[in-house]
């Protein structure tokens, strides 16, 4: 990634999109508009003073909206280029309240709230789609009551709470406790506001409030408009401590996750979303529950799939490594439902098809192999370049050359052309890369024949 | 002079065509729609089957 940012022949057009391209194989002319970040790039040194004091905070998309981030933000820690951008939807300023406390903390004045989106052209000879996927959305699938149960995780989502840079740096907290902690916190802070306020009242009345709530209660200071207030302030103080005791006996229960159920094919090998297998998703799941099993020896997981396809070099190995050494339990059969038990926990009615069983099991957390669906923008893409797409949604090729799209000079590789896994796009995305370099040296050949 | 390439999308898969490309000589146009590039497999924390650092 480090290498894409300073390598000298690679121009790199972040936060930037495809407008118009025209011509053919050889000579393209693609117009791309550069959206505004509201930051001079050529300023920004990425040191994040701005985001630290920014007021607004939002669900961060990097973390699956685990975590949250400033309005103006770097995508992630590690992001290149590391240029700050501000989003228009959330930021005070833009959105005509006053604000700009990120400019007056920079210190490089990079901040500019007039910058505007610039339209650039390019003249280049070959293109090559790398466009990705999306991950498939699994709230389509009721059964699996993704967002009703907190403790129902999507593959990606439970790959941030996995990692050390990620909203729980690496601890294997659930999303439901992560819930009501952040409960607390909010409540915590009322409560200390609102005691401030009972305080001073108690100090003015030389009185504990809950003793003068008692008498009030019984009707000993009616038509006092001040004790009223006083009153009135006690009890919608109670309104926040309460709950808060609550919840406060509750965290005492808070577990880590140390029970996992992996449910594997969510969307894919699926004839109502997607019949075709993903390819990824087997590998994807034994590899969380390994990391996830040396982060937390204790932690037991089970797959639950109708196979699991590990096909690929060291792959099958890896899966039995896993079986072995990590406390993974493979279960073949398909999942009913899933509902929710006590202590927030997910519970899982599957069917054993080799005991043939019908069987329930508590988790504490359960994660979803969601499938590698077509990526939303790719239909007004695939126009915009002009290309054609399979039944899917993916870019259409054919299989004897599988980087070549329907229009010559274009290449795709990558999940837009179907799901693959990180090697086989690495390697596809080499292939891509040696059709459009023949593309780029044949120009090079016909004009040193023009000359000659 | 050779002709300069387009990669739409800075991914793994985008990420690892510029630099084969910009190895050769070519001068590549990288556009991603995101403020970083990185993709999907930036937010991975790790990869199959050897257990290496995604970033």
């Amino acid at each position: 990634m480090l290498d894409v940012g300073r390598h000298p022949n690679l121009e790199l057009l972040a936060y930037s999109e495809v407008e118009k391209v025209e011509g053919e194989a050889g000579n393209f002319k693609v117009t791309v508009r550069r959206k505004t970040r509201y930051v001079e790039e050529d300023r920004c040194t990425g040191c994040g003073a701005c985001a630290e004091k920014c007021p607004t905070v939002v669900p961060d998309a990097f973390n699956e909206g685990l975590g949250d981030r400033s309005a103006i933000y770097s995508y992630f820690a590690q992001g290149i280029p590391s240029t700050h951008t501000i989003d228009p939807d959330h930021c005070r300023q833009l959105n005509g309240k006053k604000c700009g406390i990120c400019a007056k903390t920079c210190q490089a004045e990079a901040i500019n709230f007039e910058q505007e989106d610039r339209i650039i052209e390019l003249d280049v000879g070959a293109i090559i789609i790398a466009a990705g996927y999306d991950i498939f959305d699994p709230s389509l699938i009721p059964e699996y009551r993704y967002r009703e149960i907190a403790n129902v995780v999507t593959a990606i989502e439970f790959e941030r709470l996995l990692s050390a840079s990620g909203p729980t740096e690496g601890h294997m907290d659930r999303p439901s406790d992560r819930a009501a902690q952040a409960e607390i916190a909010a409540l915590e802070k009322k409560a200390k506001k609102s005691q401030k306020v009972l305080d001073k009242l108690e100090k003015k009345f030389d009185e504990p409030s809950a003793d003068f709530y008692g008498k009030y209660q019984t009707g000993e200071y009616e038509g006092d408009e001040d004790r009223k207030k006083w009153a009135d302030k006690y009890a919608s103080h109670l309104k926040i401590v309460e709950p808060l005791e609550e919840l406060k006996k509750k965290a005492k229960r808070f577990t880590v996750a140390k029970r996992l159920a992996f449910i594997q094919c969510v969307g894919s090998r699926d004839f109502r979303f997607y019949p075709f297998c993903s390819g990824y998703c087997c590998m994807h799941s034994i590899k969380e529950a390994v990391i996830a099993q040396e982060h937390e020896p204790e932690t037991h997981s089970t797959i639950f799939g109708m196979d699991i396809r590990a096909i690929g070099k060291g792959f099958e190995e890896y899966k039995i490594r896993g079986g072995n050494n990590s406390n993974i339990t493979y279960v073949r059969g398909r999942i009913a439902e899933i509902t929710e038990g006590p202590n927030n926990n997910p519970v899982v009615t599957y069917e054993d098809t080799r005991e043939r069983k019908v069987e329930t099991r508590e988790f504490d957390m359960v994660v979803l192999a969601t499938a590698c669906a077509p990526t939303k923008g790719i239909g007004t893409l695939a126009k915009t370049v002009g290309v054609e797409l399979d039944k899917y949604d993916f870019i259409k090729t054919d299989s004897l050359s599988p980087v070549d799209t329907t229009t010559p000079g274009i290449f795709v590789c990558g999940c837009a052309e179907s799901p693959m896994d990180v090697p086989e796009s690495v390697a596809q995305a080499s292939s891509a890369a040696e059709r459009a370099a023949e593309i780029a040296f044949q120009s090079e050949l016909e004009k040193e024949k023009a000359v000659a | 002079m050779s002709k300069d390439i387009l990669v739409i999308g800075g991914g793994i898969a985008g990420m690892q065509s510029s630099l084969d490309l910009a190895d050769m000589g070519i001068k590549v146009h990288l556009v991603e729609k995101l403020p970083s590039i990185g993709g999907k497999m930036a937010q991975l924390d790790k990869t199959f089957p050897t257990n290496d650092c995604a970033i």
